[in-house]
């Protein structure tokens, strides 16, 4: 079907479009204006913005570690059920099925669930396989598991950990890696409760630092698109700027992901010794062009954080609101679930400015990613307040009027003028995502890319406008009208398959079964266990 | 095709399917028992949403283990973890029988990932545990404390060891608590099927106690694997665990009042739906029973008897393994023409009228 969207401003900073005009798409494909052809339907957009779909590189949607959130918090979820679709930014877009719809009535049709455990690969793709409309994919945690520790630590050759880190992202369908807290999983196994990027894991004299290094070349030496997606160690701690800035001098020229930054930008200062380093980290990433991070930023409201930094959560458990957790000594990771509210006050109102800070110092949007950490910082549900943040100073200045004074004095925030422009949020959700990822096959309208496209009537309202947009098309099909969903369908999960290395599988299984008991069919599985239509579809990796 | 029964009589499975969807849209109240495979909870999820059901599944076990969950959280760890660190066990109440492979194998390896090599194993359950017998002549210590239960043993346990003053004392708890002043990494081994909701907490704060100063985490056998591997699935699907009701259209959890063994024993059902291996609770008054069992005969007293294969046997399945502690593709070990279970509610789905 010849399907044209007429007379929108299309917005595609890869195909250097920025104007009124018309897309076509054909066949779940953008075309170029078909000569002598008319359109079967037409959809009127004047009035509106278009751009590709948007990507979320960084959002908790699915997994273990997120099912157990949704089992500790009944009450949550009944709390926000009655009037969902009126309160979005107090729906925390719980189940599978409700995350991917409210994804695509907000113009996102790739999401990527960056925590998954190899071992739980089967579990989390059977529930993205629930998440319907959207596509999605994963990045596979490795860092912690004792595989990787010990061949670090017996001085294993660069290649044998290639072939250890392609089996895990070929074998658990994944897109690319995380680490998460490089060692420190294991460190508190071993009773540590302090970590930082230049200690050792007991028992393996092995630094978190050599083994974030040891895997941001193994996926560099591997083509694997996306470079390593780092969660560096001492999140959420006063002068965790350090942790981070001798992270990001680490990349040493080699890309590096560092991810949910905000909850690195903490000084030391001030009489509560906690303050804003945004502007010092955000010059250091400035200069560092290797880096690319996201941001992480904190919203107000109740939400629960989910991360497979075992050590942070066992840390902060204690500040749990409601007064319960879980803690999950995994193997490899595990995992912590420690549900949080975000108030306006101090600590509060400084988190908020720094993601914020972060979010306009860092000059160059293609390499600043649009976070919330889902549901860490926020729920992604509050994503259109957030562009309106960006996109407003006077919104910010509204906002900042109900916080913490001496918390926003710490904080370069109420100083800075730039609005973000509507070129640069499309370079910063769809164009640089699809680069980072290595999709080169959505974020941009040029002739051939997947018709992921979503339409937006331009008003003054930015977070309406970006909260619930006027047409949103997945692979050709109009699947959102004016906000509410016309049409489910079930995406597919991008993976990577390298080809893993035979030794290396026979070694693989001779150490389970020595080890664990156990085959390897603990991590890998045939499609059918997904039972949907082609549930996974493939992306390469560089030559 | 394979044969099923409306009532006592031989019928097309076919007709069956169509009569079970005609029971089902009729019902004022219907219920789903459910203790199947990954898909075969998927599916009925879906028809409960349909039918606006209230769905459970068989084990009260199960409901324990989820309360610990929904209620207070905890500390927890995985099965591969304790086998490769953990060098105290204890095995507090008793565990469900499937585990008995698993405590074995703790039993014949050794931590390889820390301690000096060597596991040592307490037992608070006056059961024998794995292959051990229940006195002190095998590898295990075993903790008691007279005149109480099993849940006062580990409440004097956990004051014993916190330092605390108690009445009676635990025999053997200071060889415990000798052990744990060395261990590397303590693991409890407990299940819903041995203690109560009091015990499952007291054992959780005992984990909380000495991880103030050491390592020590909870492994939570779940009662029943289909029944935990459910929970998992009800839980993304609906965002809420087993003991959930469609019937006022969104879901709800109250594992009180939507509990299917209570409902029908109290006469609030008009309508069982049984998916699974085992035996359906007896019917009550003139409700009906539809059975989605593995069976060459009519269940006694059902309405409709549907016979469908054993996950994982007769036909490829997704299930929880207690043994990895998550979800396991298994092939059909004894593939047979017997269907799974999704199959038939799928199909009990297409012959439900859209609008019901
Ligand atoms: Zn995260």
């Amino acid at each position: 079907m010849l399907t044209k969207i007429a007379g929108g401003e299309i917005i595609d900073p890869v195909g250097g479009r920025h104007g009124v005009g018309d897309l076509w798409i054909e066949d779940g494909v953008i075309v170029d204006p078909p000569a002598g052809r008319n359109a079967e339907t037409t959809v009127d957009a004047s009035g509106c913005i278009v751009m590709a779909g948007a990507i979320d590189i960084h959002s908790h949607i699915g997994g273990g570690n997120v099912n157990t959130a949704r089992l500790l918090l009944p009450e949550h979820h009944s709390a926000h059920l009655p009037r969902p679709s009126e309160t979005p930014l107090s729906n925390l877009g719980w189940t599978a099925f409700q995350t991917g719809r409210l994804y695509a009535q907000m113009g996102f049709t790739t999401v990527v669930e960056p925590a998954m455990a190899p071992g739980n690969a089967l579990h989390t793709h059977l529930e993205l396989a629930d998440i319907p409309i959207i596509d999605k994919a994963t990045l596979a945690v490795l860092g912690n598991d004792d595989f990787l520790l010990s061949l670090i630590r017996d001085n294993a050759s660069s290649s044998m950990i290639e072939d250890y880190v392609a089996w895990t992202v070929a074998s658990s369908r994944a897109l690319g890696a995380k680490v998460i807290n490089a060692g420190g999983s294991a460190a508190f196994k071993e009773n540590v409760r302090r970590f930082s990027l230049d200690d050792i894991v007991p028992s393996y004299g092995v630094s978190s630092r050599k083994i974030v290094k040891t895997l941001q070349m193994a996926v560099q030496n591997l083509g694997i698109p996306h470079p390593l997606h780092v969660h560096c160690n001492n999140l959420g701690m006063p002068g965790s700027v350090d942790t981070a800035a001798a992270t990001i001098a680490a990349a040493e020229g080699v890309p590096l992901h560092l991810a949910h930054l905000q909850f690195y930008g903490y000084g030391t200062e001030g009489k509560r010794r906690f303050s804003s380093a945004a502007s010092q980290l955000a010059e250091q990433v400035n200069a560092t062009p290797e880096i690319t991070i996201d941001v992480g930023q904190v919203m107000f409201g109740q939400t629960v954080t989910i991360s497979s930094d075992v050590l942070r959560q066992f840390s902060a458990r204690g500040n749990a609101h409601p007064k319960k957790s879980v803690i999950f000594d995994g193997d490899g990771n595990g995992g912590g679930i420690v549900p949080y509210r975000y108030r306006k006050d101090f600590y509060g109102s400084l988190q908020w400015a720094i993601g914020l800070e972060l979010f306009l110092l860092i000059t160059d949007p293609w390499r600043v990613f649009f976070t919330t950490d889902h549901p860490n910082g926020a729920p992604f549900t509050a994503y259109p307040a957030l562009f309106e943040l960006l996109m407003s100073k006077e919104a910010r200045r509204e906002m900042a009027e109900g916080l913490s004074a001496s918390a926003l004095a710490l904080t370069t925030l109420l100083a800075i003028d730039r609005e973000y422009t509507l070129e640069e949020i499309a370079v910063m959700t769809r164009a640089a995502p699809a680069r980072l990822l290595g999709l080169k096959d959505r974020g941009n309208l040029a002739a051939g890319a997947i018709a992921d496209v979503a339409v937006y009537r331009k008003g003054k309202d930015i977070a309406k406008m970006f909260g619930s947009a006027a047409f949103v098309f997945k692979d050709g099909e109009l699947v959102v009208k004016d906000g509410e969903v016309v049409a489910h369908r079930w995406g597919r999960a991008l993976r990577l398959a390298p080809q893993p290395d035979k030794t290396m599988v026979r070694r693989l299984e001779a150490y389970h079964q020595e080890r664990y008991g156990l085959s390897l069919d603990w991590f890998d599985f045939p499609d059918w266990a997904i039972a949907r239509e082609q549930p996974f579809s493939e992306v390469a990796c560089a030559a | 095709m394979a044969v099923a029964w409306i009532g006592n009589r031989d019928a097309p499975v076919q007709h069956a399917v169509e009569q079970a969807a005609e029971l089902l849209a009729a019902s004022r109240c219907p219920v789903i028992s459910i203790d199947t495979d990954i898909h075969g909870t998927r599916a009925a999820i879906a028809l409960a949403e349909r039918i606006g059901a209230a769905y459970d599944h068989p084990f009260e076990g199960v409901a324990r283990e989820t309360a610990t969950f929904t209620d207070r959280g905890g500390i927890f760890v995985s099965p591969g973890e304790v086998r490769r660190r953990a060098d105290v066990v204890v095995v507090v109440g008793d565990l469900p029988a499937y585990s008995r492979e698993f405590v074995s194998e703790l039993a014949e390896t050794v931590p390889d990932l820390a301690g000096d090599n060597s596991r040592s194993f307490f037992s608070v359950t006056g059961t024998p545990i794995g292959p051990f017998p229940a006195d002190n002549q095998g590898p295990v210590t075993h903790l008691s404390c007279k005149g109480t239960d099993l849940t006062g043993t580990v409440a004097a346990l956990r004051a014993h060891l916190a330092g605390r003053r108690i009445s009676s004392p635990v025999e053997n708890a200071d060889r415990l608590s000798k052990a744990l002043g060395h261990a590397r990494f303590t693991a409890f081994l407990c299940s819903g099927a041995g203690l109560d909701d009091l015990a499952l907490e007291m054992v959780q704060g005992l984990a909380a106690d000495l991880n103030k100063k050491a390592r020590a985490s909870i492994l939570l056998i779940p009662t029943s694997e289909a029944g935990w591997g459910s929970v998992l699935v009800s839980t993304w699907t609906t965002g809420l665990p087993l003991r959930t009701s469609f019937s006022r259209g969104a879901p709800e959890f109250d594992p009180w009042r939507w509990n299917v063994g209570r409902m029908i024993e109290e006469g609030e059902v008009d309508l069982h739906l049984w998916i699974g291996a085992g035996s359906p609770p007896a019917k009550n008054g003139d409700s009906k029973l539809i059975a989605l069992t593995k069976t060459g005969q009519p269940v006694a007293d059902a309405a409709i008897t549907i016979p469908i294969g054993e996950p994982g046997a007769d036909h490829d399945a997704v299930l929880l393994s207690a043994r990895t502690g998550t979800l396991a593709a298994r092939p059909a070990s004894e593939p047979s023409r017997m269907p799974a279970a999704a199959t038939v509610i799928n199909s009990i789905l297409e012959h439900l009228d859209p609008t019901c």
